[in-house]
């Protein structure tokens, strides 16, 4: 009984919560920020659904934009062809094209996992990396899906995108944290670890791989159904490989496995090349220019930062503190060897003439962050952790018995 | 044990071939309930490739395999652990991963009996369950003597206390038959000898039937009551230790290997 009052109550936070959200992102954001507000929630929900696929499960589909495409079209048709038609209000509508939308996109899961999972090693990725560009591509010249024109999918009065996203976002989350919570989970986390041992303790390795994959597959559907309207107009452009690119590197900085860090990573990563972008917009503060010089002072500061790295973390051992001071020590000398190899190549004409600002720069910066990240913490931002309360509480008493003593 | 009561396995001329490699040739034996049986031989004589065989990895060129009197060869490794075999691996294959509990609550899953959904939902009767599971875990690395590292992420235990694991996470199961594949390899004296006692254990307070590769021939010949040898794939003696100890043919292949 206690159990369903506090179930009750805990999705009735989260629907207030994502309404509220709603009203306030309507009321007072700009068009602008609302769609980040929105993409934020639909990258978190990507993220994790690839993360339940590649990190939780250790399947590795680098194709995960298929699945939101075929989420995104499914709905553009079904609205462009019957919602004139049908009595259903704009946020009815929208739910039944999640259904639709994470059917279909499971079906193609289905078809696509089936004969891929069944084997082992890699096809999964080369399989889905193919298929996500077979798709895009059938789409681009189906004239039914509007080609590579696109295709006008407007829900009218404008449905509270915002709130379906982030609701669908917790979904996600919650479905991957309870699958991990309870004894369900350990089957997919087995076949990750070792899928010989699995089968020998009665693991049915290719239905947990099906499943953790359709899942997955249908979760991303559901986010391209709630993608479509709010877009308003769609094109096989908004899912190019470098949406699966961009998902996967989510999951991989969050630290496979862990869901906390995938959410995290999917925000994070989003957000970072948007506010990059941002300096750019007139009425934000002057973006900061760099010139040449720094720019190719840089790029070597990079590959010696790289290097660097490297040899401190092969040869430093001992505490932790020494470690990050290995770590600071080699981000200090290439700083400095950036400033000195600037000024130095001030002398070069042709470098000198040319100044970038951050918003040209973003993608570069932000490759920069990821590797910077990647080598600090390979394991990603979580490693194999999750978020708790308890964790937290854990740490904290350890600090303070640790003053003690 | 009457002469005529099931076999809880039986291999009848099982035979495998990798290209023109035969790894095991015609190999026959039967296991009685509460069998403690040894299986022995030098060297890449077939011993692992049995249990391959008998866990599904492989169907057999030729021959069958029946456990309890059903034929098993050729079906999935997830359906015969689910009938009642289940091993451990001589290159240990734990779930790095995860920890020493958690190891033994995967294979523990496989008698669990809520579905898919409750657990995705979290329902009090996943709960209740994944409770279940986790005390029969800790009930069983307790037998083994790995209570006090349940919480520890397996890969990181030390080599001994790995290859415990691999024993309770078989365990939990809940199989008839256990394949034990070189437990001992690695352990110092004192180790082996809590080994061979619970393997004892295993058998008389579980009711388990044990087949065991073991290359320690002190530790073959103290714990098992028959064992089968082995060599080039060939079965080439069969009985209790002490004929085995003295067969002219199971010494020749011993020594023939060791010069
Ligand atoms: N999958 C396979 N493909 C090809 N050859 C194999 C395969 N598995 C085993 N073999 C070969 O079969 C033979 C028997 O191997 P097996 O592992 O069964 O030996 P073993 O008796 O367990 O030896 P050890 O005591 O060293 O563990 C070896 O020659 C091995 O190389
Ligand atoms: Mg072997």
């Amino acid at each position: 009984m206690r159990f369903w009052l506090v179930r009750l109550a805990s999705v009735a936070v989260v629907l207030v919560g994502c309404f509220l959200l709603q009203q306030w992102a309507a009321a007072s954001l700009t068009p602008y920020l609302q769609s980040l507000v929105f993409l934020a929630g639909g990258y978190v929900a990507l993220a994790v659904s690839l993360n339940l696929i590649n990190g939780i499960t250790g399947q590795f589909s680098i194709g995960h934009a298929a699945f939101y495409m075929i989420g995104a079209y499914t709905t553009a048709f079904l609205t462009a062809t019957f919602f004139k038609a049908q009595p259903l209000d704009s946020t009815a509508w929208v739910v039944l094209m999640v259904v639709a939308g994470s059917v279909v996109a499971g079906i193609a899961g289905l078809v696509v996992g089936l004969p891929s999972l069944r084997l082992r090693g890699d096809y999964l990725a080369i399989v889905t990396l193919g298929f996500g560009e077979i798709i895009r591509i059938v789409v681009q010249n189906v004239k039914a899906l509007g080609g590579s024109f696109g295709i006008d999918c407007r829900v009218e009065p404008a449905p509270p995108s915002i709130m379906l996203m982030w609701l669908l976002a917790i979904l996600t989350i919650a479905i991957c944290r309870n699958l991990l919570k309870s004894a369900h989970g350990l089957p997919f986390l087995a076949v990750r670890e070792d899928e010989i041992a699995s089968s020998a303790m009665g693991v049915q390795v290719t239905k947990v791989k099906v499943t953790a994959f359709v899942v997955g597959s249908m979760l991303a559907g559901a986010a391209g159904a709630i993608y479509a309207p709010f877009q308003v107009f769609i094109t096989p452009l908004n899912f190019d490989m470098y949406q699966s690119f961009i998902v996967l590197t989510m999951v991989v900085m969050g630290g496979t496995g862990s869901v906390t860090g995938s959410a995290i990573a999917g925000l994070l990563l989003y957000l970072l090349p948007e506010y990059l972008r941002l300096m750019k917009q007139p009425g934000t503060s002057k973006a900061i220019s760099i010139g040449g010089p720094a720019v190719a002072a840089g790029l070597v500061g990079v590959i010696v930062l790289v290097w660097l790295l490297r040899v401190v973390q092969a040869k430093v051992v001992g505490s932790k503190w020494q470690r990050w001071a290995g770590n600071l020590g080699a981000l200090a000398a290439t700083a400095l060897l950036v400033y000195l190899g600037s000024l130095a190549l001030h002398g070069v004409p042709f470098l000198r003439s040319r100044n970038y600002t951050m918003a040209e720069l973003r993608m570069a910066i932000f490759a920069l962050v990821l590797i910077a990240l990647m080598l600090l913490r390979p394991a990603g931002i979580m490693g194999h952790h999750e978020f708790s309360w308890d964790g937290i509480g854990k740490r904290l008493r350890r600090r303070t018995s640790g003053a003690k003593a | 044990m009457s002469e005529n009561a099931t076999p809880v396995l039986r291999l009848k001329e099982a035979t495998i071939k990798f290209g023109g490699l035969i790894a095991v040739n015609c190999v026959s034996f039967d296991l009685m309930k509460g069998d403690l049986f040894g299986l022995i031989g030098p060297n890449g004589a077939g011993k692992t490739t049995c249990f391959n065989l008998v866990t599904g990895l492989y169907p057999p060129t030729s021959g069958s395999i029946e456990f309890m009197g059903r034929d098993i060869s050729g079906m999935a490794s997830a359906k015969i652990a689910k009938l009642g075999i289940c091993r451990t691996f001589q290159n240990i294959r734990l779930f790095k991963a995860l920890s020493a509990v958690e190891n033994v609550m995967v294979a523990a899953y496989l008698r669990h009996r809520t579905g898919l959904g409750s657990g995705l939902g979290l329902l009090p009767s996943a709960i209740r369950e994944t409770k279940e599971l986790r005390r029969q875990a800790l009930e069983l690395l307790d037998v083994v003597g790995l209570s006090d590292v349940a919480e520890e992420r397996s890969g990181d235990l030390a080599y001994g206390r790995q290859r415990r694991l691999e024993i309770a996470r078989a365990m939990a199961t809940q199989p008839e038959l256990l394949l034990l594949d070189e437990p001992a390899a690695g352990m110092n004296p004192n180790e082996k000898v809590d080994l061979q006692q619970t393997v004892r254990r295993i058998r008389d307070d579980f009711d388990k039937t044990v087949l065991l590769i073991e290359h320690d021939m002190r530790f073959v010949m103290g714990l098992c009551e028959r064992i089968v040898v082995l060599d080039h794939g060939e079965e080439i003696a069969q009985g209790p230790p002490d004929a085995i100890r003295n067969d002219p043919k199971v010494i020749e292949a011993y020594l023939g290997a060791a010069v």
